[in-house]
Formats: C-alpha cells, sequence, structure tokens
C-alpha cells in the first residue's frame, strides 16, 4: 500500500515538472492514464473533503428585534423603567448618540455603546414618575404648620439645620456605615456672641465658619451611629458657646502680632501722627488726629489697598497737615 | 470805538507780535518751555519739556540720579530736556504751602514701572537745588542691598555688616551735589566724633570736614554717615538750611532680602538690611522727628525679588513696619501719560528727528503699543 503511494507520488511530481522540459524518457503507460486527471492530495489520514463541506453550520440563535420598535407611543414609561438602572439600548426609545471620535467622523450610536453606560441616567425619574410617587407618599403625610410659612420664620423657630443621609438597598444589613454622619449648620448671630466671645469663638471653628454666609458648620462622623454624632454635634456647639463666652487670664496679654483686624488705637500709627500734630507745642492740651484720617488708616490696612483707598488716604493725611 | 478796540485785541497780528515779543524765536515750539527754573513751573507748563542746563546737570547727577537709559538719550539729543509732569507740580505745590516750621512731611511716589518717579525725581532735585536746599540724594537704593562691590563685617559695630566702597561713593555724590550751598553756610558739627585713637573729628569743623574723612577712610564712611546726618538734621531744625530728602527705591530698606553677605557659602538670603550700617541713617532722616525739610520716596517694585512682585502699591511694597514708620505720608501716584503728555513727547521725538517716520496714524499705533508708558514708548522709539 505504502509502496504503491510513493509510487504514485514520484510520478506526480513527474508530471508537473513536465510542462517545463521534456523528460530524460517516456515513462509506461501507467504513468500516462494520470496526466489527465485532476492533481492529487496526498491523504495521509484518509479522511473525506466532501464530509466536511457538508457538515451543518450552527445557526445563530433567532433574536427579536429591539424592544423599543415595539413600543407604543402612550406607554406608561415609568412600568417600563420603573427603578434606577444602567442604559440599555434597546429599552430606551431615544436616538441617542455618545463618545468621543476624531473629527468629521460620526458619533457612535446607542448600541455597544460603553459609554452611555458608565454616565448615571435618570430615566427612572421623570417628572410623571416624580408626581406619581408623591401621590402615592401623600397620604402618610402630615399638613405643613402654618407658623413656618416663610423662611425666616423657619429660621427663627429652627435655627439649626440638621442634615444627615439614610440608604436604603436590597442586602443581608440594613446598616451603611455613610449614615452615620451628621452635619449641623448655624447662623452665627444667633448666637448673640459678644466682640470679644465672637473673636474667640471664630479662632476656635477655624475653617468651619463660612464668612460670606455667616453660616458654621460642624460636621461629625467619629461616633458608629447617626444618634451618637448629633449629641456629639450638640455637646461640641455647647462646649464652643461656653468657651468663647470665658474670658482667660493669658487673653489680657495679647499682643498686636495676634490682633485679628488692624485697630489705629494700638498702633505706632497713632504716636507718630499725634507727635507731628502737637510738634513744639508747649500747651498740655494735645489734639488727637481727626477722627476722617484714623478711619481712612483703618481701612487701608484692613480692607487691602486700592485707588480708592489711597486716594481717601491722601485727602485725608494733607488735611491733617494742612497742605489743602 | 469800543467795538474797534476788541476786534483789534481778537487780530492775530497782534496777538503774534505779542508772544514774539515775551520769547525768544526758537522756542516757540509748544512742547517746550523755556521756563528753565522748577520754581516757577506751574500747571500751564505741564507735558513740556524744560532744559537743565547741562553743569547743574552734571553736578546733580554725575553719580546716577537720571535712569542710564535716559542719559544716553540726553547724549543722543545733545540737549537735557525733561518733561514737566503733573505729579512734579503736585509736589512742588505742596513744597510751596508747606508750613517749615512743622515736622518734614513725606511724600511717596508709587506707579508701575517706568511711569516717571525716578524723572520726577531728578525734576525735584533740581527744584532742591535751586532753592537752596540741602539735598539728601539716593539715586537707587536698591543697588546697595543687590548689587554691593564689597562687602565685609563691621570693625566698629558688631554682627553689622559693612558696604564701604557704597558709602564712600554716596560721600562724594553728596559732596558734589551740595558743595556750593555747604561752603556758603556755616554749618558745623556739634560733637567730637572719636573714629579711632588717632582720628577724630572735633566739634566745631564743618560738615566738609566731616565728609573728606568719610570719602579718604572708608573704614569709617558708613559712620560718617550716621554722624553727617544727624548734623543735618540738628542744623535743618535748628534752621540753619532747609533738607530735601530724596530717596529712589526707598522700600529696599524694609525689603527682608537682600544679596549683602561676607560668606557666600553660607544661607541664600541671610542678611537683612537693618544688619547693614548704611540702612540705619537712611531710616533715621525719613523719621518725623526734625523739621525744615522735605523728604520725597519712591516705592519701587524693581527694588524686589522677581517672586515678590506682586503689587506697585506703597502698603505692599513697604511693607507693615515700612508703613508704619512713614505714616502719615502723602501718596502720589505716577500715572501714564495722558493725551497731552503723549503728543507732547510724540513732537519732541519728532522734533529731534528721532522718529522719522511719521506716517498717518503712526502715534496711535505707539500710543496703543505703548499704552502711554513712558518707559515702554522710549524703548518702542529707539527703534524708529
Amino acid at each position: 500500500m505504502l509502496l504503491k503511494n510513493i509510487r504514485n507520488f514520484n510520478s506526480s511530481i513527474y508530471i508537473s515538472s513536465r510542462h517545463c522540459f521534456r523528460p530524460y524518457s517516456q515513462g509506461n503507460v501507467n504513468e500516462e492514464s494520470y496526466i489527465e486527471d485532476e492533481f492529487r492530495v496526498l491523504n495521509l489520514r484518509k479522511t473525506k473533503g466532501k464530509q466536511r463541506e457538508n457538515a451543518k453550520k450552527s445557526k445563530p440563535p433567532s433574536v427579536p428585534p429591539p424592544r423599543y420598535q415595539q413600543m407604543a407611543t402612550d406607554q406608561d414609561w415609568s412600568a417600563v423603567w420603573p427603578g434606577p438602572r444602567s442604559f440599555h439600548p434597546a429599552t430606551v426609545p431615544l436616538p441617542l448618540r455618545q463618545g468621543w471620535v476624531p473629527l468629521h467622523k460620526t458619533t457612535p450610536g446607542k448600541f455597544a455603546n460603553a459609554e452611555l453606560m458608565k454616565i448615571p441616567n435618570f430615566l427612572h425619574l421623570t417628572p410623571p414618575a416624580i408626581s406619581k410617587q408623591c401621590e402615592a407618599l401623600k397620604k402618610f403625610c402630615t399638613p405643613w404648620p402654618k407658623i413656618l410659612e416663610s423662611e425666616e420664620q423657619q429660621e427663627k423657630h429652627f435655627p439649626v439645620k440638621f442634615i444627615s443621609s439614610d440608604y436604603v438597598h436590597g442586602l443581608p444589613t440594613i446598616r451603611n456605615p455613610l449614615s452615620r454622619i451628621v452635619t449641623i449648620k448655624l447662623n452665627l448671630d444667633n448666637l448673640q456672641l459678644d466682640k470679644h466671645a465672637k473673636d474667640k469663638f471664630l479662632r476656635l471653628v477655624g475653617e468651619r465658619y463660612n464668612e460670606q454666609t455667616n453660616e458654621l458648620t460642624i460636621v461629625t462622623d467619629r461616633c458608629p451611629l447617626k444618634q451618637q454624632n448629633y449629641d456629639y454635634a450638640m455637646y461640641l456647639l455647647t462646649a464652643l458657646y461656653h468657651e468663647s463666652n470665658i474670658t482667660e487670664e493669658w487673653e489680657n496679654t495679647k499682643q498686636e502680632a495676634d490682633m485679628e483686624y488692624y485697630d489705629w488705637h494700638r498702633n505706632k500709627s497713632k504716636v507718630t501722627s499725634t507727635e507731628i500734630l502737637n510738634w513744639r507745642s508747649t500747651s498740655d492740651k494735645k489734639i488727637d488726629p481727626p477722627q476722617g484720617y484714623i478711619n481712612s488708616v483703618e481701612t487701608l490696612m484692613n480692607e487691602g489697598e486700592n485707588d480708592y483707598n489711597l486716594n481717601k488716604y491722601k485727602e485725608e493725611v494733607i488735611k491733617m497737615l494742612g497742605l489743602s | 470805538m469800543l467795538l474797534r478796540r476788541s476786534s483789534l485785541i481778537k487780530s492775530p497780528f497782534l496777538r503774534l507780535f505779542s508772544a514774539t515779543a515775551a520769547e525768544p524765536k526758537m522756542n516757540l515750539d509748544d512742547f517746550r518751555t523755556i521756563e528753565t527754573n522748577p520754581t516757577k513751573h506751574s500747571k500751564e507748563h505741564i507735558g513740556k519739556y524744560y532744559q537743565i542746563d547741562d553743569t547743574i546737570r552734571k553736578k546733580l547727577f554725575a553719580h546716577g540720579g537720571i535712569p542710564k537709559k535716559y542719559e544716553k538719550q540726553i547724549k543722543t539729543f545733545n540737549e537735557s530736556c525733561l518733561m514737566v509732569r503733573p505729579q512734579a507740580i503736585e509736589i512742588i505745590d505742596f513744597i510751596k504751602k508747606t508750613d517749615f516750621s512743622k515736622p518734614t512731611v513725606r511724600y511717596v511716589l508709587y506707579g508701575e514701572r517706568g511711569a516717571g518717579k525716578s524723572m520726577t525725581l531728578a525734576h525735584l532735585a533740581h527744584y532742591g537745588y535751586v532753592n537752596d536746599f540741602c539735598l539728601i540724594h539716593v539715586p537707587y537704593a536698591p543697588d546697595w542691598y543687590k548689587r554691593p562691590k564689597e562687602c565685609g563685617l563691621s570693625t566698629i559695630h558688631e554682627g553689622m555688616i559693612d558696604i564701604p566702597l557704597e558709602c564712600a561713593s554716596w560721600l562724594i555724590h553728596f559732596k558734589l551735589q551740595n558743595i556750593d550751598l555747604l561752603t556758603k553756610i556755616d554749618a558745623k558739627t556739634s560733637k567730637t566724633y572719636d573714629w579711632s585713637k588717632r582720628e577724630q573729628t572735633p566739634a566745631g569743623s564743618t560738615l566738609i570736614e566731616l565728609v573728606d574723612h568719610g570719602i579718604n577712610r572708608a573704614k569709617y564712611a558708613a559712620d560718617v554717615i550716621a554722624a553727617l546726618i544727624d548734623e543735618i538734621k540738628i542744623a535743618s531744625t535748628a534752621g540753619k538750611f532747609k533738607t530735601m530728602v530724596l530717596i529712589d527705591g526707598f522700600n529696599s530698606f524694609f525689603y527682608e532680602k537682600t544679596r549683602v553677605s561676607v560668606d557666600k557659602k553660607a544661607r541664600r538670603w541671610p542678611v537683612t538690611p537693618d544688619k547693614v550700617t548704611i540702612t540705619q541713617p537712611f531710616i533715621n532722616i525719613t523719621n518725623y522727628d526734625w523739621c525744615n525739610g522735605v523728604c520725597i520716596l519712591t516705592v519701587d517694585i524693581i527694588g524686589m525679588l522677581g517672586w515678590d512682585r506682586e503689587s506697585n502699591l506703597p502698603r505692599y511694597l513697604l511693607g507693615k513696619e515700612g508703613f508704619e514708620h512713614l505714616d502719615p505720608f502723602v501718596p502720589i501716584k505716577m500715572e501714564n501719560y495722558d493725551d497731552l503728555q503723549f503728543n507732547s513727547c510724540i513732537s519732541y521725538y519728532v522734533n529731534r528727528r528721532w522718529i522719522q517716520n511719521t506716517e498717518k496714524g503712526f502715534d496711535q499705533e505707539l500710543k496703543f503699543m505703548s499704552n502711554s508708558n513712558p518707559y515702554k514708548l522710549m524703548e518702542l522709539c529707539n527703534a524708529l
């Protein structure tokens, strides 16, 4: 068998080379009969090539058309998309496109688009869905107190704002560690502090005080429970209030460098201007610098210098020194 | 009759005639004034150029006082002309109104770079010279702290640093500016100054002798400056003469970073100005405790190091300490050119043939490019 194959193989080589040049010898009859045949392939495994061709190709499973093509235009959207969910191209009936492309290329469509799935969506919070939920919740609500209609009244009766978060999720535990964090906000005018106490209070609270809104913000998160953190925040507020109303003995040794603002009466400027005005005067009565000058120096130092403040200062100095 | 008279007065011939009678023909350009005496400068001279006599200029500004680039321009134009700026007139008016029996008034010139602070100071130095003020003129104080030629530990004051060459050269500058006045007036030293075992300046010697000692013995120059300034304060307060203090870049006396150092391997900014012997006398002279004088100081952002140049305004540049030292002072803002001064400057350049290509709208272009800043305008016109 093998021998026959080898002979065939030899002859096939022989024939293929025949087109190029004349063979040395004209071989026997057996060899001649192969000339008209197809190019034969050495088939060592003895497989049948035609069987493979006939093998069934696996068909892809039949997919129904995307859901949005079958949606009615007046459907209840909140039933289709009831809760928060990442974007699904077949469900959302909007021709959305998203993603970066080079110039003059089209933005990718919504199918198989990771960009659309990454971003949070609010498709479950459409206005009709919200009003529907509010309607459902209404039966649990009590009427809003009439005394708290305006914001001023709310501020007056409840000066302390209490902010915290609750988390709802489907897990074996219903606790979320983030729900322990408590924020307390308070307008500083409600505390009615005097000048010293306010200065001390602001130094104690540091960056928790917002100068623009005059608001104090205390965030507590060191205890494991919300109630504990709330108690701690209220304790801090109480302690801060009472501590700032106490004047310690060492506070009297406050130096110029400790001052939170420029006070003309405590500074060298007072000595200088008073001495200039009373230069070589023999009378006991000392002339005091005019109030306008004092104010202009204080605004220059406290507000910072600008053209307006400098001009004001110049005018006052000229007036005081009698140069006008 | 009345009608005819009024028409006569309005006729151009008569006006031209009267004008030529008052002024010589060469100065008909409206950007110039023939009033070379700064005492007589008033608001009508604002924006006009006046000429300083060359002998006076060489006497006053031989060792600085006019910025180098302007000095070069003076040489090129072959005449030393300064523009009368409104701020200079303002200060001259203030000086005229000042009651000299009261403590010295301090004026602080401030403004952006190249607005003309130093040139105004030069104008005022000329005013002081003409009016027989004793000039205490520091051409540019930051030079002492930024580029000292030689620095060493002071042998007299422990822990202080001395810049003897700068001290001596300032004394030369002082002597050149005030030699006329000091020879005219008999200002004598009030006490004996012992410099060393062998050297002393006895009480009753003239201020020139004191200055000469400092020039000859640079080692003692800083102390001579201190003594000289004390003597000038005493003499001024006594009413012997009036004193004008002109310091350019005064803020460098209060700026804590200097390049003065004895040991180069030491930390980068080891010496503060109050550790340098030359500082104290000039802080002393700008104090309010004397009279019969006037202090005109400039604060200059270039005196600061690059990363500290945040604002041109005096409170920032002087710092709290410097501000309190000068308070109450009169801040005077050096503005850029207004239209009148700008046009005058352009016509001066055209007249000097410094600008030769006068196409239509070239002045508008220059104005836009320089933002009417005098220094920038000068730089731009150099290339035209």
